[in-house]
């Protein structure tokens, strides 16, 4: 087992990865830029060491200044957290070169899911069922239009290196491709170095469904269930639950049967998110892996009793699946009760414009059921460098109506003064029959009127 | 410009360390500066602005006040660039590059900062007279931690 882990990250999941080290007798080390010097991390750590100033690049995302804190410090492993160099798989390979181990999958994994091409075809190979799309990169014009008339209108063109929507164009009609071709290509160029384009059927209003898996690395694969997050604005998750109302048994055993060949195929270890889109006849389409820890793990930890960075920490360590997960390899997982997130940010919950400063007034919810991941505090500071997320309130209850009762009383005791946050939003989507009742897809918060598209 | 508008640039002002800092937006204008005595700020020879300019400010024009005659010295220092570990000279049997008493040009070397076994040369900003070193030989250092102090001349 490690001695000492260095986290690779800030904010409420540098808190998160140092809870799960402590609770393994782990020593941690927190890297912090100029403007995290009090946060919560770096205090709670076991040691600390300024990376560098506020600006991400100079400090998170900066490689070498990441990698010299952990030989300073005679780290042995890297857990890289969300986001930042999470993904990044040059500096996966660099943590090996550096004899550090990085706690997340292979860089030639990252690498693979990371471009969308080369993991729809991996999931496509292994009978997971795709979104009906291009094989392959769009060749010029006349392509995709011959792809286009194929899968049928509407259709969307992604960019392979893509992500965070840009280099994506929904197109209606033939008429209007060739010109949205153009402007997909230039705009992934300039912002992925890379112009390749495919394309992909268009589901409107779909909902998001993901499911969540651990890999050791001896090859064995388990699927821990899935979990749902259509209330999203702009491709931003805002709510999370698990598990999804529109997931039936089977359908959750046929997918997690079908995508453990496929991440068994591919040499997948350790933790990473199969993402989905549900049409409207229920039926699930891959979308895209993320090879890490997503911000709305904990919804699957309270549904399975799974502490998944903990499990990330000791598959890395070389642990065996079957001594980490609490049921038989193989035997049908089951999820008992339900769990609900809402990612409380630092913005106003109407207009949505980031809210940064500093906290004057502050009280957790707890009680029955109530689980807070935060790295906030009374008089601290939510800096404007970096993501607005202020905590991640999780309720847990019997079935989904307690987790909605809990959720409500929770965020109705959540008080942050100081700065807005999207707790009025989110005591209003829980407040909506269709939220109530399970009616959710990605355009809630426009369909229901609750938030207004931005002109 | 609106009262809640103001009162957010007040907050970001004294929030940070920049010491008179002027927003314009349309036709309103609003200027604040410190009352108090303000601390020397260090404006390296290279011309780089180091004060991080308040983000929601449209215009801000951060100026610096000439040191004041207070208690801490006039001596500036010199901080680590990067992470690393901290050497006086170019190798174990070479001798440091500087000692305190040296005069030292701009952009002379006075350390090196060992980074993922890159030897980095940190070079003076300033001249002037090195009135102490910091850290030791061997010891690891952190982004902004101090090395050296100079007098400048």
């Amino acid at each position: 087992m490690f001695q000492k882990i260095l986290i690779a990250n800030r904010g409420e999941i540098a808190l998160r990865v140092i809870c799960a080290c402590k609770e393994l007798g782990i020593r941690t080390v927190a890297v912090y830029s100029e403007a995290d010097r009090h946060s919560l991390h770096a205090r709670f750590a076991d040691e600390a060491v300024c990376i560098g100033p506020a600006k991400s690049s100079r400090s998170y995302l900066d490689i070498p200044a990441v990698i010299s804190a952990a030989e300073i410090t005679n780290a042995d492993a890297v857990h890289p957290g969300y986001g930042f160099l999470s993904e990044n798989a040059d500096f996966a390979e660099v943590c090996e070169t550096s004899s550090l181990t990085f706690i997340g999958p292979t860089p030639a994994v990252i690498r693979k899911m990371g471009s969308k091409q080369d993991a729809r075809t991996a999931m496509a190979e292994a009978g997971v069922p795709i979104l009906p799309g291009s094989q392959g990169i769009l060749q010029d014009v006349e392509d995709a239009l011959e792809v286009a008339e194929k899968i049928g209108y509407p259709v969307m063109i992604k960019a392979s290196a893509g992500g965070g929507g840009r280099g994506m164009r929904m197109v209606r009609n033939a008429d209007e491709l060739p010109h949205l071709l153009a402007q997909a290509e230039a705009e992934a160029s300039a912002a992925f170095t890379c112009g390749d384009l495919y394309m992909e059927k268009l589901v409107e209003n779909p909902r998001h469904i993901e499911f969540q898996v651990l890999a050791d690395n001896y090859g064995h694969v388990e699927i821990l269930g899935e979990r749902e997050c259509s209330i999203q604005r702009r491709h931003q998750k805002l709510i999370e639950e698990s598990p999804s109302v529109a997931v039936t048994r089977e359908l959750r055993q046929r997918i997690s049967e079908s995508l453990r060949v496929a991440l068994k195929a591919v040499g997948y270890t350790n933790a990473g998110t199969v993402e989905f889109l549900m049409d409207d006849q229920g039926n699930l389409h891959f979308i895209e892996v993320n090879a890490r820890i997503q911000v709305e793990h904990p919804v699957t930890e309270m549904v399975t009793g799974v502490d998944l960075v903990k499990a990330q920490i000791r598959i890395a360590a070389g642990e065996r699946l079957e001594n980490i997960l609490p049921w038989a390899p193989g035997a049908e997982m089951t999820l008992r009760g339900h769990a609900i997130e809402c990612r409380i940010n630092a913005e106003h919950p109407e207009t949505l414009v980031p809210s940064p400063g500093r906290i004057t007034g502050f009280n957790l919810p707890g009680g029955a059921g109530i689980r807070v991941d935060t790295a906030a505090h009374h008089d601290g500071i939510i800096p404007p460098y970096y993501d607005s997320l202020v905590a991640k309130l999780i309720a847990y209850g019997g079935d989904r109506a307690e987790a909605i009762a809990r959720m409500k009383r929770a965020l109705d005791m959540f008080v942050v003064e100081g700065i807005y946050t999207s707790i009025p939003l989110h005591q209003k989507i829980l407040e909506h029959p269709d939220f109530v009742a399970g009616k959710i897809d990605t355009g809630f918060l426009l369909r229901t009127g609750i938030l207004a598209e931005k002109k | 410009m609106t009262n809640q508008e103001i009162k957010e640039l007040l907050k970001i002002f004294n929030e940070s360390d920049v010491a008179e800092m002027e927003v314009q937006r349309g036709n309103n204008r609003l200027r604040l500066r410190r009352a108090e005595a303000v601390k020397e700020m260090v404006v390296p020879a290279t011309g780089h602005a180091g004060a991080a300019a308040p983000h929601a400010a449209a215009n801000p024009k951060a100026s610096t006040e000439p040191a004041a005659a207070a208690p801490p010295s006039t001596d500036v220092l010199v901080k680590s660039p990067i992470v690393g570990t901290f050497y006086e000279a170019s190798s174990p049997e070479a001798a440091p590059f500087v000692k305190v008493g040296d005069r030292v040009e701009p952009g002379q070397v006075l350390c090196i900062i060992e980074s993922m076994k890159l030897m980095n040369e940190i070079e003076a900003d300033v001249g002037g007279v090195i009135t102490a070193q910091l850290t030791e030989n061997g010891r690891p250092v952190e982004y902004g931690e101090a090395l050296f102090s100079i007098r400048p001349r």
